[in-house]
């Protein structure tokens, strides 16, 4: 049966799968490692699982995308195209596909449209199929990736978002493929995204029945996560229905709220007389065994609660927000509230905020206001940016009922419709000016940028400038197993590490003693291919040093009357958007900050002129932490 | 009360000197200026005095340091290399307060200090010399003369301004051609900088090698030597690898150098410890160049090879002593190999990295290894002296090995807070043409790439790097 590979054009690749008797695999590795890992599993695992990934013949390696090119740069540390091409090296027969959000490509908020573009045309150089969604299923929101996408010569997968309740019909869905394919055209691969594993096999199996019976020739692809446990047999009816692709990925890894593993879906649809094509089982089998004994090194990023959740159907979290989610609360202290954030007040935001579907980055907000919510026991009282910009209508609109007005009002206050008339619609971002953002990483960098480092900047340009600092500080850490990279709690004293470095050559490390000096400074010894090498430390800084008391909430509110702006809650500085000497009104958003994700604009409380900035773009505050100071021109 | 000896140095020396007095049972009195005071020559002194706040003004100031002999009661003052080693002045003060000057007498530091006195000695004594003239003679008769010159010994030739000197007033002429044209511009040049158009003519030795002897002589005029030593390798003449005895020598021609330095030593009444040096053809003819009237830098690795302690032995003939050993007595075995170690920056133009502090030094030992340094952790370079850290010595039977060894040891030597000379001497080590023994004193003109190394920046140690952050923060903070 015909195996389906990364050299054929489109029209092949699709007619292979409407020709194909059975149905295809797609290996989520990377939806694995977000929904189970925090998508920590680093390319040093997969390019050990490259060889038997490769012999294994899926349709296609889910191995960039979603959240994972942020992650890649922030916390791996490794270029995302570096990543691709190192893959494409080691796997050169099998497709690489990825999920973009739309207009918010990688991250979380919509970008301008030659921003799209250039990411979509340099992405596209090594990602095949391309998995493209909008939280709103606002189809607008996706057009510019589709058109990227087929002048590249690659295959576009549009996605419909899945959901349950009493709005999300067949024929709603079917009306949006519609949509899709009014767009697209036929040459397109369909993909149901069931992000959060939400309704039951039958329900699924509905669901692919009634788009094959109205497009009996779509290629459908099922993409769900197994946190109710119960994924399996809703792979099971889409496959039975006329589904072509359905995702899982390798045992060995396989957690609660990631794809389920593949051996199982193989063994199940085999016995219901449905055949994986192009599968090697043996090969399927020898990945994990290959990747099994990486899986401690990933422990600490596995989820604090262990089990599946089959309450998904009532909050409906998506798979990967599942792990993030868990690890706020507990970093939060708030663990034990979470009982009544993700089942009473989350599916009550949901419901207020017009049923849409839960997925980055309206997953984000819903979760954040259900949180606040409950935290601050006041509904809607402390709203983020992210949630004004959703009832703003800057997504897009909403799908099947607008929320109701005492949200609104309590949202935007008493003049709430004035607002909603004057900046209300779906925001149109202005083109960048990308030949200007060039100059300003050639400046930070020191040299001129290629256009894969550009790409990187344009979608989160503080973080991808601290990553090519780390690179040229540290080199291709990539090599370094995850035993070494994420180890926690130091070495042993003459522990031995050998790794080889990205040129192949092998190298071995010994650790020696640490040492610390009177001035406070640490020294790590360690013999370096023999030879011995020390690297010295400054003394830490005693952390919080310089806020040493801690605010009271009240306390912060009142500095901010006085002009002195404190942050409010923990939080990284986005946008500082006044300097020093310019004057300010009453209630202007002088800094934007970044917790979980969301940006929340904080306004000065008080009239006058800036007279000092103590915070920085990027830095981390902690509540109480100096910002800025306003002086009021009274003393 | 022990008898004293002052150290009239500072740095590596005065240690290595301070040994040799501790070690024959005297008191070794050590001088320091401000800059210098947390020195550790002043710690392994038997008595330090500060002499003032330099910097170097003072260790150069004569009438402070023979006051400090007399504030402490030394009877000898042994002067090292640098500073006051070579200046008649100070020797000759010396003897006139009645202080033993470990060296030379004055007459003969004067002498020998004096390039043309020292030629006339030499040439007496026929001891071979670089070819050239007296003063040419005005007008044509000069240039008949040059031209004369040039078809007796060859090309390239130089034009020297016989009042010029420290490299100025030289023009290099490649053939006869250029002569007429480059001969009255030399004239006027030396008339315009030096108010005397005087010119002289030598043969230019093309990429000597660098050889010299060292001899020490007592007071009943018995000299010996004790080999040769090769020190091609350098830099601006600032020698950076000395090595015993010089390679690629007959042992036909190192017995007749060795034999000429002891001649041209015996013609100058040399007493004490000093240098015969000589410029080496590629031809195999040498000639001299000059003596120097002091302890070398250097001098570590012909004690390596003869087994004679030369501070030692300069202490006693200084003392009074006659030599207990012949020329046959001394046996000369293996290689040794000295590297000084540098705080300079080799690929900034080995900018000195005085100011810094070493925050960590470890320094190799085993077989064959010596060390003459001052440095130790914690201690701060002083900004105002030279660069000097630490002179690594090595002996081996075989070059080869000594060339092992060498690196070995620059291998384990760790030194952080100021950037040294290592990286760059164990680039060199690793060429072809140094483990051939094949250089001269173009060397690092020829081998610009031995500059390009890996400082810390190779992709194991950027690696290495963040290993041992992960392991100091017991997280790799990077991930987290």
């Amino acid at each position: 049966m015909t195996r389906i590979t990364q050299d054929m054009d489109t029209a092949t690749v699709l007619a292979t799968l409407r020709e194909a008797d059975g149905y295809y695999i797609t290996n989520t590795a990377r939806d694995m490692s977000q929904s189970d890992y925090k998508n920590r599993i680093l390319l040093h695992t997969d390019l050990l699982a490259a060889k038997a990934r490769e012999a294994a013949g899926y349709f296609s390696l889910e191995i960039t995308g979603g959240a994972s090119v942020h992650v890649d740069i922030l916390r791996k540390q490794v270029d995302p195209f570096l990543k691709l091409e190192l893959l494409r090296q080691a796997m050169p027969d099998t497709m690489f596909q990825t999920l973009c959000r739309g207009v918010n490509l990688f991250g979380y908020r919509p970008y301008p449209q030659n921003v799209i573009r250039l990411t979509v045309r340099e992405f596209a150089k090594y990602v095949d199929v391309w998995r493209t969604f909008d939280f709103m299923n606002y189809i607008p929101n996706m057009l510019a990736v589709f058109e990227e996408v087929a002048k590249a010569g690659k295959l576009n997968e549009p996605c419909i978002c899945f959901s349950t309740g009493p709005e999300h019909t067949n024929d709603y869905y079917v009306g949006k493929v519609q949509e899709i394919l009014d767009i697209t055209g036929d040459d397109i691969i369909l993909c149901i995204k069931n992000h959060g594993g939400l309704g039951t096999p039958r329900r699924i199996g509905e669901l692919v029945d009634a788009v094959k019976q109205a497009y009996p020739e779509i290629i459908i692809h099922y993409h769900g996560h197994n946190t109710d446990g119960n994924d399996i047999g809703r792979i099971a009816e889409a496959v039975l229905n006329g589904a072509a692709i359905v995702d899982a990925s390798d045992h060995a890894f396989t957690g609660f709220y990631g794809p389920p593993p593949i051996l199982t879906v193989i063994q199940t649809l085999k016995d219901l007389g449905r055949t994986a094509v192009s599968i090697d089982e043996e090969a399927v089998i020898e990945t994990s065994d290959v990747i099994r004994d990486q899986r401690p090194d990933y422990a600490q990023f596995e989820s604090q609660i262990k089990g599946f959740q089959p309450t998904v159907q009532i909050h409906k979290l998506p798979g990967g927000a599942m792990g993030s989610s868990l690890e706020q609360a507990s970093k939060g202290g708030f663990l034990d509230k979470m009982p009544d954030i993700l089942h009473k007040e989350l599916p009550e935001v949901q419901k207020d905020l017009g049923n849409y579907w839960s997925v980055t980055p309206g997953s984000q907000i819903l979760w954040t206001t259900a949180v606040a919510n409950v935290l601050d026991d006041d509904r809607y009282g402390n709203p983020s940016g992210d949630l004004k910009n959703l009832l703003l209508g800057k997504y897009g609109p909403f799908p099947f009922y607008k929320p109701a007005d005492w949200i609104f009002e309590k949202v935007f206050g008493p003049d709430w419709k004035t607002i909603i008339e004057q900046e209300g619609g779906v925001e149109e971002i202005e083109d960048m000016d990308i030949e200007q953002e060039r100059k300003t990483l050639a400046e930070r960098l020191g040299g001129e940028p290629t256009e894969q480092q550009l790409v990187t900047f344009l979608q989160h340009p503080n973080d991808a400038v601290e990553f090519f600092k780390f690179e040229e500080k540290f080199g291709q850490s990539y090599v370094l197993p995850p035993s070494i990279f994420l180890r926690q709690g130091g070495f042993a004293l003459g522990e031995t590490l050998i790794f080889r470095d990205h040129l192949g050559k092998e190298h071995m490390l010994e650790i020696g003693p640490a040492q610390k000096t009177e001035e406070g400074e640490t020294n790590v010894y360690l013999n370096v291919d023999h030879h011995q090498r020390v690297f010295v430390f400054a003394p830490e800084q005693v952390a919080g040093s310089q806020a040493a008391v801690t605010l009271s909430k009240e306390e912060i509110a009142d500095l901010a009357r006085a002009g002195d702006i404190r942050a409010p809650f923990a939080g990284n500085v986005s946008a500082i958007n006044v300097k020093v000497g310019q004057e300010v009104a009453e209630g202007d958003q002088v800094v934007v900050l970044e917790a979980m994700k969301m940006q929340t604009p904080v306004a000065c409380e008080v009239a006058g002129t800036v007279s000092a900035i103590a915070a920085k773009v990027g830095q981390s505050l902690q509540p109480g932490d100096k910002i800025l100071k306003i002086d009021t021109g009274e003393e | 009360m022990k008898t004293k000896i002052l150290v009239a140095n500072r740095g590596e020396i005065a240690i290595r000197i301070i040994r040799s007095i501790q070690e024959l049972d005297y008191d070794a009195v050590a001088l320091y200026e401000t800059p210098d005071k947390d020195s550790r020559h002043i710690r392994i002194a038997n008595e330090a005095i500060w002499i003032g706040d330099g910097p170097r003004s003072d260790y150069l100031n004569i009438d402070k340091v023979i006051d400090a002999a007399f504030k402490c009661g030394a009877v000898a003052i042994h002067p090292g290399y640098g500073f006051l080693a070579e200046n008649a002045d100070f020797a000759r003060a010396c003897e006139d307060a009645g202080i033993i000057f470990i060296g030379p007498s004055s007459d003969v530091v004067d002498k020998l200090g004096n390039k043309v006195m020292a030629r006339k000695i030499m040439a007496e004594a026929g001891i071979p010399m670089v070819p050239g003239t007296q003063n040419l003679k005005q007008g044509d008769e000069g240039l008949n003369e040059a031209i004369e010159f040039g078809k007796t010994y060859g090309y390239p030739i130089m034009l020297k301004a016989t009042s010029g000197g420290g490299g100025r007033g030289i023009r290099r002429i490649e053939q006869e051609e250029d002569l007429a044209e480059e001969y009255p511009i030399a004239r006027s040049e030396a008339l315009a900088a030096f108010n005397d158009d005087s010119v002289y003519l030598e043969k230019v030795v093309v990429r000597p090698k660098h050889v010299e002897v060292q001899i020490i002589a007592d007071k009943n005029g018995r000299t010996v030597h004790l080999g040769t030593r090769d020190c091609s390798i350098q830099r601006r003449n600032q020698k950076l690898i000395e090595i015993a005895p010089a390679s690629h020598l007959t042992p036909e021609q190192n017995d007749e150098i060795c034999e000429t330095a002891v001649r041209a030593a015996k013609a100058s009444n040399y007493f004490n410890a000093g240098t015969v040096e000589f410029l080496l053809d590629s031809d195999g003819s040498y000639y001299f160049m000059e003596i120097n009237t002091r302890l070398q830098v250097e001098h570590t690795v012909t004690e390596m090879i003869s087994g004679i302690d030369i501070v030692r032995t300069q202490i006693k003939l200084a003392m009074g002593k006659e030599l207990l050993f012949t020329q046959e007595d001394i046996q000369l075995r293996g290689h040794a190999i000295e590297l000084r170690i540098n705080a300079e920056d080799p690929k900034n133009n080995f900018m000195p990295e005085g100011g810094k502090t070493v925050t960590v030094y470890r320094s190799p030992g085993g077989y064959g290894v010596r060390l003459d340094g001052f440095c130790y952790q914690g201690f701060t370079i002083p900004q105002v002296y030279d660069s000097l850290l630490v002179k690594l010595t090595v002996f081996g039977w075989s070059w080869n090995e000594t060339v092992d060894r060498l690196k070995r040891c620059l291998t384990n030597y760790v030194i952080t807070g100021p950037k040294t000379t290592i990286p760059f001497y164990l680039n060199l080590l690793s060429d072809p043409d140094f483990q051939a023994g094949d250089f001269d004193t173009s060397f690092l003109e020829t081998h610009e790439h031995l500059l390009d190394y890996e400082e810390d920046s190779s992709e194991v140690n950027k690696l290495a790097r963040l290993i041992a952050e992960i392991h100091h923060k017991g997280e790799n903070t990077y991930a987290a």
